[in-house]
C-alpha cells in the first residue's frame, strides 16, 4: 500500500462525514438551534434586567391582608375583584414603619380611592386618622389607625367597610421610606406648596435610632422641585397647621397627583430600579398584572377627571375627647350622604 | 478541536447578545428629568444683561448666553435677591435655620447680615426673603419669631412675619411689620419694599368654612399698619414683582387649583391694583421679575407639555399693553431653584 493511502482514505471519510452534515441538508436544524440560542440568550439578558423588578413584585404583590396580631377580626374581608372595566375600590394605607410602635404601625394615612376605568375618573376620599369608630367587624371603638395597628390591612379594611359602607377590592400600604423612594426614583416631583410650612416638632425618625427625636423643617410656598424627604415632609407635617391632620390629608391627595404626572412617561426599563429600591416598604395584595393594568390605566387620567374628598369638620365630625384621647367623632348621617354620592354603588 | 471552535464562537455570540440586550434595555431608561450643571448649557435666547439664579444650593450668573457659576463659600444657598452696588443678597440654608448674607459679584462674602442659629433648639430661626428698600437703608425679610403673647403660647406658633432692620447695621433688633395674627396659618411672606416707605407682601391665611389655604397680596404703608388686601381670596396670589418704575405688579396665582399656577400682571397705583392680565398660562409659573427696562418678564416654569419636568427660565418679551407676547424658553435641561426670583441686572 503506497504511503498516504490511508490518509487519503481519512480525507475521505472526513468528507463523506462533513457531507452527511452539510449545511445542505441540516439547514433547517441549524437555524432552528442558531434562532433559539440568541432568542434563549436574549431572553436571559431581559430575565436579568428585570429579575429584580420581577422579585420585588413577587415581594410587594399577592400579600393576604393577614394583620399585625391574631385578632379574631383580622380575617381577610377584601371583595372580590372586579369585572372587567368596572368600578373598583382600593384602600390606600400609610404608616410610620419606625420603632415607637412596639406592638404594630399605626395606619396614619388612609384615603379610600374609587377608580372607574369607563369613565376615566377617580375619587380620593380621605379618612381622618382620630376618627372615632368601632374597629374591625363590630369591635370596640378606637381611633380608626389603631384598626391597621391591631389586625393590619383586614382590620384596616373590615373597619373601613363596616363604617363606611364601601366595598373595598384591593389594598396598598406605602412606608415612609417608600415614598421617599418613590420620589427619588422619579427623579423627584413638582409640587404648589399651598402655604408656608414650619414645624418645630416635625418627626426626626428616617435615620438613626431615637424615634422620638424631632426636627425644624421650613417649606416655602408656591411651585417647586422636591426630592424624597422633602416631598414627605410637606405631607408629613402638621404642627405648624392649624387644620393639622385635615391639611395633612389634603397634601396627600395632592402629592399622588404630582407623583402621577411625574411617573406618565417613565418607561418599562425604569421599573427594575423602581421597583428593587421599594423593597419591604410597599405591599399590596393586587397580582402582577392587576397592578400592571393599574398603571397603564392612571395614564390616561387627566387631572380633571380626579375629585379629591377630604372632610374638612362639621357636619361630618365633632372634635372631643374620649378619656383623654384627643378624638374626631363623626356624624354618619352626613358622612353617608357624601359616601353615596362619591361611592354609589357600593 | 477545530470543529468545536464555530460551536464556541456562537455560543460566546450568543453571551454577547445576551449581554447587549441587558445594556440596551438600560438605556431606555427615562431620561426626561435629568438635568446638567449650568455651565455646561448655554441659553437659547440672549437676554441683555446679567441674571442670576439658583440651581441645586449653587449661584450662577448668565451673560451673553453663558453661565458661570458664583464662587460663593460652600453653603446651601437657596435664594437671591438684589442689593446696591451690584451686590447680591443669598440665604444660605441648615438644618433648622437660616441665615442671610451680602455676597459681592464675585460671590466673596461683604458681610453675613442675619445670624440666625442658636445653641437653643428653639432659638434657631428661618429668615428668607432678604429686600433692601429702594433707599438702601431697610433691610426687609421673613422670619419665623416666636409669638411672645399668652395668646398663642409661644411655642408653636412659627408663622413667618414680616421684619426690618437698618441695612447698615442688621444686629439691632427687629422691627416687626407684620405679626402673623392668624396663627398657624403659614404667615407672612414675600415683602416688597416700595418708594413711598410701605411694603407690598403676601399673607397666607386658611378659609375657616372650607378648609381651603390661600394667599393674598397686601399692602401696609407703616409697621403694624391695617393691611389692605389687594387680591381676593379666590385669586390666592402671592410671589409679587414690582416693575422698575413701580407701575406694574406680576404675581403668581392658583385660583385654588394645588396642581397649576398662572402668571398675571396688573397696573399699580400706589394703592390698588388694576384688573390682572394673565400672561402664562401654566403650567407652574414661578418667581417672577422684571426686566431692567420693565417692558419684560423673567421667572421660572416646568416645560410647557411637561409640567412635571425641572424648572426652566422663560422670557416673556411684552409683558404689558397693547397685548402679552408669548412665552418664550430660555433654558433647558437645567433644574433652577423655582423659590428663587431671578435677579436680572442691566
Amino acid at each position: 500500500m503506497p504511503a498516504g493511502t490511508r490518509p487519503r482514505r481519512r480525507r475521505a471519510g472526513l468528507k463523506s462525514h462533513q457531507a452527511s452534515f452539510s449545511w445542505g441538508r441540516h439547514r433547517v436544524l441549524v437555524a432552528a438551534l442558531l434562532v433559539f440560542g440568541f432568542g434563549l440568550s436574549g431572553v436571559s439578558g431581559v430575565v436579568a434586567y428585570f429579575l429584580p423588578a420581577i422579585s420585588a413584585a413577587l415581594n410587594i404583590t399577592g400579600q393576604h391582608p393577614q394583620g399585625n396580631s391574631k385578632s379574631p377580626a383580622a380575617s381577610p374581608s377584601v371583595t372580590a375583584a372586579p369585572a372587567p372595566n368596572q368600578p373598583f375600590n382600593v384602600l390606600l394605607l400609610g404608616s410610620d414603619n419606625d420603632a415607637k410602635f412596639r406592638y404594630g404601625v399605626l395606619a396614619q394615612t388612609m384615603i379610600l380611592v374609587r377608580i372607574n376605568p369607563q369613565t376615566k375618573s377617580v375619587v380620593m376620599f380621605s379618612i381622618p386618622r382620630d376618627l372615632w369608630v368601632p374597629i374591625g367587624n363590630g369591635g370596640a371603638s378606637a381611633k380608626i389607625d389603631a384598626a391597621y395597628s391591631d389586625g393590619g390591612a383586614a382590620e384596616a379594611i373590615s373597619t373601613v367597610e363596616n363604617n363606611f359602607g364601601v366595598s373595598i377590592n384591593y389594598w396598598v400600604w406605602i412606608g415612609l421610606g417608600g415614598l421617599v423612594q418613590l420620589v427619588n426614583d422619579l427623579h423627584d416631583v413638582n409640587i404648589v406648596a399651598q402655604m408656608p410650612i414650619l414645624d418645630d416638632e416635625y418627626p426626626y425618625d428616617l435615620t438613626g435610632n431615637n424615634p422620638y427625636l424631632q426636627a425644624r423643617i421650613a417649606i416655602l410656598p408656591g411651585p417647586q422641585r422636591v426630592g424624597g424627604v422633602a416631598a414627605l415632609e410637606y405631607v408629613r407635617s402638621r404642627h405648624g397647621d392649624v387644620l393639622s391632620d385635615i391639611a395633612r390629608s389634603q397634601k396627600q391627595q395632592q402629592l399622588l397627583l404630582d407623583i402621577k404626572a411625574s411617573a406618565g412617561d417613565e418607561t418599562v426599563a425604569d421599573v427594575p430600579s423602581i421597583a428593587s429600591s421599594l423593597g419591604d416598604s410597599v405591599k399590596t395584595d393586587m397580582s402582577i398584572s392587576q397592578v400592571g393594568s393599574l398603571l397603564t390605566l392612571a395614564r390616561a387620567f387627566s387631572d380633571g377627571n380626579v375629585h379629591q374628598v377630604v372632610m374638612t369638620g362639621e357636619p361630618y365630625f365633632a372634635s372631643g375627647y374620649v378619656g383623654s384621647q384627643s378624638v374626631l367623632l363623626p356624624h354618619f348621617a352626613a358622612i353617608d350622604a357624601l359616601i353615596a354620592q362619591y361611592f354609589p354603588t357600593s | 478541536m477545530r470543529r468545536l471552535l464555530p460551536l464556541v464562537a456562537v455560543v460566546a455570540l450568543m453571551a454577547v447578545f445576551g449581554f447587549a440586550v441587558y445594556s440596551v434595555l438600560g438605556t431606555l431608561k427615562s431620561t426626561r428629568h435629568e438635568f446638567s450643571k449650568p455651565t455646561l448649557t448655554q441659553a437659547l435666547i440672549d437676554l441683555s444683561g446679567t441674571v442670576v439664579v439658583v440651581q441645586n444650593g449653587d449661584i450662577y450668573s448668565l451673560t451673553n448666553l453663558k453661565f458661570t457659576q458664583i464662587k460663593a463659600p460652600a453653603m446651601d444657598w437657596v435664594q437671591v435677591a438684589p442689593a446696591p452696588d451690584g451686590d447680591i443678597l443669598a440665604v444660605a440654608y441648615s438644618s433648622s435655620y437660616s441665615n442671610v448674607y451680602l455676597l459681592n459679584p464675585q460671590g466673596q462674602i461683604v458681610r453675613q447680615l442675619l445670624s440666625e442659629s442658636s445653641t437653643q433648639y428653639f432659638g434657631n430661626h428661618w429668615a428668607y426673603y432678604p429686600r433692601v428698600s429702594p433707599s438702601g437703608s431697610t433691610l426687609f425679610y421673613v422670619s419665623d419669631w416666636l409669638c411672645q403673647s399668652a395668646s398663642c403660647g409661644g411655642v408653636y406658633n412659627v408663622d413667618f412675619q414680616i421684619q426690618a432692620v437698618p441695612f447698615a447695621n442688621p444686629a439691632v433688633s427687629p422691627v416687626v411689620w407684620s405679626e402673623a395674627g392668624l396663627y398657624f396659618q403659614g404667615g407672612d411672606v414675600q415683602p416688597i419694599p416700595l418708594a413711598n416707605g410701605g411694603i407690598i407682601y403676601a399673607k397666607y391665611a386658611i378659609d375657616g368654612a372650607t378648609g381651603a389655604t390661600y394667599a393674598q397680596l397686601v399692602y401696609v404703608s407703616s409697621p403694624y399698619a391695617n393691611p389692605v388686601a389687594l387680591t381676593l381670596p379666590a385669586q390666592d396670589c402671592a410671589e409679587p414683582a414690582l416693575s422698575p418704575n413701580g407701575t406694574e405688579i406680576a404675581m403668581v396665582c392658583t385660583n385654588n387649583s394645588l396642581q397649576s399656577t398662572t402668571l398675571q400682571v396688573a397696573s399699580w397705583n400706589g394703592t390698588t391694583l388694576g384688573t390682572p392680565v394673565q400672561i402664562s398660562a401654566g403650567p407652574l409659573p414661578a418667581s417672577p421679575t422684571w426686566s431692567p427696562n420693565g417692558k419684560s418678564v423673567l421667572y421660572l416654569n416646568t416645560l410647557l407639555t411637561d409640567k412635571s419636568s425641572p424648572f426652566q427660565l422663560w422670557w416673556i418679551p411684552r409683558a404689558t399693553s397693547p397685548k402679552p407676547g408669548a412665552p418664550q424658553q430660555v433654558t433647558e435641561d437645567l433644574n433652577f431653584t423655582a423659590t428663587s426670583p431671578p435677579i436680572w441686572t442691566a
